[in-house]
């Protein structure tokens, strides 16, 4: 489907009038419906404020974002935490598990939210907890868990609402590689078996070769877009490095 | 550049821990203002009893030096632990543990002086507010003066000084044992869940409130019996105190695991697991702070119960403005009189005599002759066996009065005077009338009897049961009479039989009694210049009776009155306790000012201890949630991106702060208000005074709840801008 998430001439300034910086400047691109997309960039050229925005959390100083016919530049803050609920799932570096409720737990409070019914909740809930690989560890709280096993509690509750788009904010950053790689082959899965639209900002060119598509971000401007198409990961992670080293962004843990 | 860094650092810490600065400074200002009432000089000239009030400050004063060093100690350590990071980048750049320690004890004694401070100068105006009230309660007018009493600042140093010391005398080594690594790890350590044992820990909780509920009837039921049972619900509650909070969280766990309906619902089940994880984790803090919340309760309750006395019932026992009591029944009253004419207006005095139905060889060698004795003491045997007051302390095993204990008690003028009291319908109506009730007036084969309105629903049955003889027979009953009548001894205890002049030959006069009625308030000190008629080796002093059951023990047990002359030879004070007063030359302007002031040496003390106790509990519970507000932020932020809009997060915050505020109030409401409840019913039971069971409870609840509502309030406030900060 043509049109699922379009992001028009989004421009965010930060500061006051005698000190402006412009964080994003008349950033467009669209985002279809099953793709996985990765936003790279080094530190400070706007990928993680391109996030928030489209995550709701920050607003846009001019332009608009479309989710199909609605643009969330226009809505209320009441609105904006309905369409959260409705249609986006996070999962970012830290986690950002309730470190007071079971690994089972987060996942049923993001489907309690919504005021979904017991036996329904608990449903989805298993099977969410079968296709991550967690259940034996769903009693356990965050802290008795390794990394991995909290992003993967991460992404269920991401992907257990079945969101429209699951924004995914450096979601390898504090792993072991080992760890990492499990999590990004989740992420392909989710994506390739679940039909989940996934938008990932990385400033790591191993993660970002699992994505179908990536725009480099310099200073606030898509500075170049690369399409995966058919191409094998490892000739994909060579082009994106190729990229990288351009424009002088991070190759160092690139291997 | 040490000093520097630590003004900072206050400031911060200031900031940061705002309630407990203001706390720390409310309590400096109750401190000054409880110590000032010590040290006032006017009262203590004024009146002997001042030595209470310094002894029950005192000790109030002790248990507060306690708990505001327990509150100190706590804060210390919870600062500490809050910004071991911080510490842990001092000794990174090579500062030592003792200069870290000096530095952070160094912080504490500034804020604690900051403090001290302001709290100096609103424990000045505080002051005026409490000496006000003192002196209002006692009548004297009170000008607006700063008194700087040198002990009284000394002694809130003091008291200040060594909380503190008490506090700090174990941080030091706490400094000693830090290692960098913990130090820089202690931060982002979160706490640890550990849930073992659940199910079984979980049984606490039915436990324990099948305790609560035992306790409540036991103490409902009868109270105490036994010292073994009074301390196994001592040891008892303190226990549950403690276990309920493990059990409550256990429960909460098992009901979450159990996946109960409940956690289905909106962000209960994030509501329920922050709650049962926080108790988890402070289960003992928790339970200290229910004993505190009861123990203010309780303070609270008792202050209004004797202010409520004060307020309804004090007025009453003192009808007349000058009464005097002689043992001697040729006595006079000419020497009284004459002091009582020289320092004030006399209106109206009446002389007269009080009666016993015995003939005079009787009265002049009791015991000698018992036909004689016959129905002479009826009534007094009959309230000695019936009034619940004195349960079955005069019954033998088989019901039957046990006539030769109340011979023996009478002899020794506890309750009641060895004969039945009568008094002749023409005094009776001339007392009357000097204090403005209308006169009665009786047939000559009638009598009534004048009794405490304390007494009257009790003594219903009585008037079937004892026989007055006349001269030309038995006597009709013709009603009960209850309005003050000065009735602790004067005239009669408790009662006082009234029969037509010329109806009952037989009686003879008991004792003496005058009545003066004056223009004006009588002088103060009028009573001590009657007591001095007397020698002084005969004073008897009189004492404040405490009846056996009564429950707090803050009440003055075996207080002299102050050298006031206590009643001699044929006399009785009534059934009263808890508060009794008579004395042989009864002053009303003198008295009741001295009574106000000897209650108040037990009120003001426990309100001191309520509001501090109650202050402190609140602080711990406000900068607890205050410093997790701050901590666990991202909890918040993870809700919103959930998609829970401001006002649910709002909504969240509220609901949480209002479990865990609401938690260890309400057992302590359950623990302090069923004593209370049962206090207040031996208190009203006992003073006689109108007032519902619930109604000092009720009152120190809204008390309460007015404090605590104004720390929530700040709490709740607080707590929304550090998480709202955040989103």
């Amino acid at each position: 489907m043509k049109d699922y998430i379009r992001v028009c001439d989004v421009e965010k300034y930060y500061g006051n009038a005698s000190n402006v910086t412009k964080a994003i400047d008349r950033v467009s691109f669209t985002v279809d419906e099953g793709e996985f997309v990765g936003v790279m960039g080094a530190s400070g050229s706007g990928k993680t404020t391109l996030l928030n925005m489209m995550s709701t959390i920050d607003r846009v100083t001019a332009g608009h974002i479309w989710y199909g016919d609605t643009d969330i530049a226009e809505l209320s803050e009441n609105d904006l935490a309905q369409f959260r609920k409705d249609n986006l799932g996070f999962v970012f570096q830290d986690y950002n598990l309730l470190d007071t409720l079971t690994i089972e737990e987060n996942i049923i409070l993001a489907m309690t939210l919504r005021k979904e019914g017991k036996k329904e909740i608990q449903k989805k809930c298993d099977e969410m907890l079968r296709l991550l690989g967690i259940t034996d560890i769903r009693t356990q709280f965050p802290y008795q868990v390794s990394g991995g096993q909290k992003q993967r509690c991460a992404c269920a509750r991401a992907l257990v609402n079945r969101p429209r788009l699951i924004l995914a904010d450096e979601p390898t950053g504090a792993l072991d590689s080992r760890s990492a790689q499990t999590l990004l082959e989740t992420f392909t899965d989710m994506n390739q078996k679940l039909k989940a639209t996934i938008l990932m900002v990385t400033h790591d060119a191993f993660s970002a070769s699992y994505c179908s598509r990536i725009l480099f971000l310099k200073d606030g401007r898509i500075f170049h877009e690369l399409l995966r198409g058919s191409k094998a990961r490892r000739d994909f992670l060579n082009e994106i490095l190729d990229v990288l080293a351009l424009t002088g962004g991070e190759i160092s843990d690139a291997r | 550049m040490l000093g520097k860094l630590a003004f900072r650092n206050v400031k911060r810490s200031a900031r940061d821990y705002l309630v407990y600065f203001l706390t720390m400074t409310f309590v400096t200002a109750l401190m000054f203002a409880f110590n000032s009432l010590i040290f006032t000089e006017d009262i203590e000239e004024m009146f002997g009893v001042a030595g209470m009030m310094m002894a029950l400050v005192g000790l109030a004063t002790f248990f507060i030096v306690l708990i505001v060093a327990w509150l100190i100690n706590y804060m210390v350590r919870f600062m500490l632990e809050k910004r071991s990071q911080e510490f842990g980048i001092y000794l990174l750049i090579g500062m030592k543990k003792k200069e870290v320690a000096r530095l952070y004890i160094r912080e504490n004694a500034l804020l604690g002086v900051a403090a001290f401070l302001i709290g100096m100068a609103l424990g000045v105006l505080l002051q005026q507010v409490i000496m006000a009230i003192l002196y209002s309660m006692i009548q004297i007018k009170y000008d607006i003066h700063m008194e700087f009493n040198g002990s009284c600042i000394l002694m809130t140093v003091g008291c200040y000084a060594g909380c503190y010391l008490l506090a700090l005398f174990r941080s030091g080594r706490r400094f000693r044992k830090m290692n960098i690594r913990d130090l820089m790890e202690a931060q982002k350590k979160n706490e640890e869940i550990k849930e073992s044992h659940e199910q079984l820990k979980k049984w606490l909780f039915p436990a324990s409130l099948l305790f609560l509920l035992l306790f409540a009837l036991f103490i409902f039921l009868g109270g105490t019996q036994g010292a073994g049972q009074v301390l196994f619900f001592l040891v008892g509650l303190v226990l549950v105190i403690y276990t309920f909070y493990i059990g409550l969280s256990s429960w909460l766990v098992c009901y979450i695991r159990r996946r109960g309906n409940g956690i289905y619902c909106g962000q209960n089940l994030f509501l329920l697991r922050q709650f049962s994880s926080k108790l988890k984790t402070m289960s003992f803090t928790m339970g200290t702070l229910t004993a505190l919340f009861t123990v203010a309760f309780l303070g609270c309750t008792v202050a209004l119960m004797f202010s409520d006395y004060q307020n309804k019932l004090l007025e009453t026992k003192f009808p007349f403005d000058v009464q005097i009591y002689s043992d001697d029944t040729e006595d006079d009253f000419r020497d009284e009189l004459e002091i009582i004419e020289d320092t004030a207006k006399v209106l109206e005095v009446f002389p007269y005599h009080i009666y016993a139905n015995v003939p005079k060889e009787v009265l002049e060698k009791p015991g000698k002759t018992k036909e004689a004795d016959q129905g002479a003491n009826q009534v007094n045997v009959w309230l000695s066996t019936h009034l619940k007051t004195f349960g079955d302390m005069y019954l033998n095993k088989d019901k039957s009065p046990n006539l030769k204990k109340i011979e023996k008690d009478s002899e020794e003028g506890s309750f009641y005077c060895r004969y039945d009291t009568y008094m002749k319908l023409s005094d009776y109506n001339r007392l009357r009338s000097m204090l403005g009730y209308t006169t009665v007036s009786l047939k000559e084969q009638e009598y009534l009897i004048h009794i405490k309105e304390r007494l009257r629903n009790e003594v219903e049955a009585m008037k079937e049961e004892i026989t007055v003889k006349g001269d030309g027979g038995e006597l009709h009953f013709a009603g009960y009479y209850t309005e003050p009548f000065s009735q602790d001894g004067h005239n009669g205890g408790d009662y006082v039989i009234v029969v037509p002049d010329s109806s009952v030959s037989s009686l003879t006069p008991y004792y003496a009694e005058l009545a003066v009625d004056l223009d004006g308030e009588a002088p103060v000190g009028l009573g001590k210049k009657l007591d001095a008629l007397t020698e002084p080796e005969e004073w008897e002093l009189e004492e404040l009776k405490e009846s056996e059951g009564d429950e707090d023990e803050e009440a003055e047990d075996d207080t002299d009155f102050a050298g006031h002359k206590g009643m001699e030879g044929n006399s009785c004070c009534g059934s009263d306790t808890i508060v009794v007063m008579s004395v042989t030359n009864m002053v009303r302007d003198n008295l009741i000012p001295e009574m106000k002031y000897l209650l108040s040496t037990l009120i003001f003390p426990c309100f001191y201890i309520g509001l501090v106790f109650l202050c402190v509990a609140l602080t711990v519970l406000s900068v607890h949630q205050l410093s997790d507000s701050a901590k666990y932020k991202f909890r918040y932020s993870v809700l919103k991106k959930m998609g829970l809009n401001r006002r649910e997060i709002s909504m969240v915050i509220l609901k949480q702060l209002v479990c865990y505020y609401l938690c260890p109030v309400l057992l302590a409401c359950v623990i302090g208000g069923s004593v209370s409840v049962f206090m207040s019913g031996k208190f009203i039971f006992y003073t006689g005074i109108h007032s519902a069971v619930m109604y000092y409870f009720g009152l120190s609840f809204l008390l309460f709840f007015g404090i605590y509502g104004l720390y929530f309030i700040t709490t709740y406030v607080s707590f929304r801008r550090n998480v709202e900060a955040e989103l």
